[in-house]
């Protein structure tokens, strides 16, 4: 595949918008409401039924097959299109009806904008939207048969794979992610089980419950974003102006996790996590990062823990599978200071790409096949949260104070 | 802002020509007339202006950005193009467009505060109806809770879920530098944008004809109190109408050379561009004829001729 940029291939995975209207809602503002109460929703009969229609068929053009999976957000059905049982989909009900209605989660706000606009080969396709009684939202995704990146990484006996297949992999990865920047998105929860893999072997990535568009300058962001073991250091320090460098430090710890077959630093706590990046890649300094020093939740470490930014060697020791020259785009991707680390762009521009070995194709990656649970495992997940593992759920506490 | 406005769902499905508007308007309409003629409702601009200054009212106070008021705005227009106004309740719509487009501009505020401010605002007795017809009403609206989480939900799903609206605030601060703007012009501008809400233009053009729209009318209408005149006859110019050209003299006397200087170079710059001018004209002269209409504005017929139609539909 090509090294640069290539635009979106728009119309691969077409978006097919169909109207999503709330049946069930204007009928039930009807029918249950006390009538001093009616007006809220609207709508008279007639209108309700055009719009009713209108969602029915989009709901009759999906058959819901079985649940594949249930978590506290979602929960995720297998489907198909009624007149061909063939076209597989995943259909992700978002609970909406959670004891008591508090809105929409910000969740499933931001995974539909996201989601309706970003359209490309390794980003999850939306192919569409409609509500069900009890008024549930139901986002029909891409079905992704094959697993996540994650599966592959930890079967250490069943799945061999080198360079040339890292290399496919993390050019997928680049491009979704470029592709993201590109169209003012940051993802914000990069990790190996949020990137799924088609049954062409595609991956895409997926989840953007975390995801929002670039802040407007001087505005700043929350910092409990993406999972703690991909989070980087500018994060951990409370960082609230940051970019796009931070999805790419997420994808050279996705890197260095697909060399290592496990994940390169698995912090227990943000302090921890902190503690094991200044021993592994070394500790943050205003030497090495001007101006870090000044960071809302800078922790000074003491000479104990503090380490000098690790060299070439170390890596080529480490990483050797990939080479030097991708030893060289690891160490650019995992840069402590987000200013110079490479940015998505950079990334892909990278000189690894057109070094050998040649990426393998597609259709001879190695394969799991982690069927429909695996998906519904993977969509039914919060961002931010490792399963079974020190549960970090840190990053789905909304700051309503921060503007 | 995110993505890509060419590839948007705003361009490929929430961008209409006049005559797309009026049909779909129509159409809602021809639902039941009987009902448009029992409920008159103010000019759409008028209801637009209602609309905005309680939003604008509601948004004071919460720390909210004016961007989400766009939002907000642009999400009770596009609703109104598939619902009939008549049926709704329009204090929960606004009520709830606001608190949808809060999360969607990265500003959430709980839907409790929301519900709780909106209550605040609109129960008060100043805003009860004043016919003393309505006098025994409690509340204007009955919020709650769940009622804006429903609705918010139906808002959403009118919206086929395609919630991302692009501004012209971003173009405006882009341009700046490049057209040498004052800080006054700006803000100026910033204001002609916030206004155009109040019309269809977000439903008819991209985002970057009405920043440069705006900005055309900002350096026009800065100078004097006879700007207005200016900006017509200058429009008209543009445009090729010359019936408006007397005005013109009088306004351009008091128009420092600085400015018009300053509408030169605008002008050569949209020349040279790829701006569509007719579209830039023609955004121009429907804000002017908003200013126009708005003069006729009273609040208290917007008020009270939306109580009456919500209490013909037994809505309230």
């Amino acid at each position: 595949m090509a090294v640069s940029p290539l635009p979106a291939q728009n119309g691969t995975s077409e978006i097919k918008l169909s109207a999503a209207k709330a049946k069930s809602l204007a009928v039930r503002t009807g029918s249950m409401s006390k009538p001093g109460n009616q007006g809220a929703a609207t709508a008279k009969a007639k209108g309700a039924e055009l719009a009713e229609q209108l969602n029915e068929e989009t709901r009759q053009k999906y058959v819901k097959g079985k649940k594949l999976g249930e978590g506290t957000y979602a929960i995720v059905y297998l489907g198909h299109l009624k007149d061909d049982p063939q076209s597989l989909v995943a259909i992700k009900k978002i609970k909406v009806n959670t004891e008591y209605r508090e809105g929409l989660a910000m969740d499933a706000v931001r995974e539909l904008k996201h989601l309706q606009e970003l359209s490309h080969p390794n980003i999850i396709a939306l192919h569409s939207v409609f509500s069900s009684r009890n008024q549930n939202l139901n986002l029909v995704l891409e079905y992704l048969p094959q697993g996540d990146l994650e599966m592959l990484i930890r079967d250490v006996e069943g799945i061999r794979y080198g360079a040339a297949e890292v290399k496919t992999w993390m050019g997928m990865l680049g491009r979704a992610v470029w592709f993201c920047h590109e169209n003012f998105v940051l993802h914000r929860d990069i990790k190996p089980n949020n990137l799924l893999i088609a049954a062409d072997g595609e991956i895409k990535l997926a989840d953007f419950g975390l995801a929002r568009s670039f802040s407007d300058p001087y505005r700043g962001m929350t910092s409990q974003v993406i999972t703690r073991w991909y989070r980087p250091p500018e994060l951990l320090f409370g960082a609230r102006f940051y970019s796009g460098t931070v999805d790419v430090w997420s994808m050279g710890m996705v890197f260095a996790e697909l060399i290592l077959r496990r994940p390169f630093a698995m912090g227990t706590t943000d302090i921890n996590q902190l503690e094991l990046i200044c021993q592994n890649i070394g500790t943050p300094n205003e030497e090495n990062w001007p101006g870090v020093t000044k960071l809302e939740g800078y922790v000074k470490f003491d000479n104990l823990n503090s380490q000098p930014v690790k060299g070439r060697d170390f890596y080529l020791g480490t990483f050797g599978l990939i080479g030097s020259v991708g030893v060289d785009l690891l160490m650019a991707m995992l840069t402590l200071d987000p200013r110079k680390r490479s940015t998505a762009r950079q990334v892909l521009d990278h000189k690894w790409w057109a070094t050998d070995p040649r990426p393998t194709a597609k259709r001879d990656l190695p394969r799991k096949g982690g069927g429909p649970a695996k998906m519904g495992e993977d969509l039914k997940r919060r961002g931010g949260e490792i399963e079974d593992g020190p549960g970090d759920k840190v990053a789905r506490k909304l700051n309503f104070a921060a503007r | 802002m995110a993505a890509d406005f060419w590839a948007s769902t705003q361009r490929r499905y929430w961008q209409f020509s006049k005559e797309q508007l009026a049909e779909l308007r129509d159409k809602l309409d021809n639902e039941d007339k009987t009902l448009v003629q029992q409920c008159p409702l103010p000019d759409r601009r008028l209801l637009s202006h209602f609309f905005n200054t309680q939003l604008v009212k509601l948004g004071k106070r919460m720390p909210i950005r004016q961007q989400a008021i766009a939002t907000a705005q642009v999400y009770i227009r596009r609703f109104y193009i598939k619902v009939p106004i008549r049926q709704t309740n329009p204090y929960i719509v606004m009520a709830t467009a606001l608190y949808l487009a809060c999360k969607m501009e990265e500003s959430p505020q709980h839907i409790r505060v929301v519900v709780g401010e909106a209550s605040a605002v609109w129960s008060g007795s100043e805003h009860l109806p004043t016919k003393p017809s309505f006098a025994d009403q409690q509340d204007v609206i009955p919020l709650d809770v769940s009622k804006l989480g429903e609705f918010e939900f139906y808002l959403i799903s009118e919206m086929n879920s395609q919630l991302i609206v692009h501004h012209p605030y971003r173009t405006l601060q882009e341009l700046q530098s490049t057209l040498n703007l004052a800080p006054d012009e700006i803000s100026l501008a910033w204001s002609v944008i916030n206004d155009h809400y109040m019309t269809d233009l977000p439903l008819l053009n991209p985002p970057h004809v009405i920043a440069v729209s705006a900005i055309f009318l900002a350096l026009t209408l800065k100078p004097t109190q006879g700007g207005l005149q200016a900006t017509i006859a200058t429009a008209a110019a543009l445009s090729n109408t010359p019936q408006l050209s007397k005005n013109t003299s009088s306004a351009d006397n008091r128009a420092p050379d600085m400015t018009s200087n300053k509408v030169q170079n605008f002008v050569a710059w949209l020349a040279e561009g790829e701006v569509d001018i007719k579209a830039v004209v023609d955004c121009s002269q429907e804000i002017i004829s908003l200013y126009e209409v708005l003069e006729q504005y009273k609040e208290t017929t917007c008020k009270e001729q939306i109580a009456a139609c919500m209490k013909k539909r037994g809505l309230v």
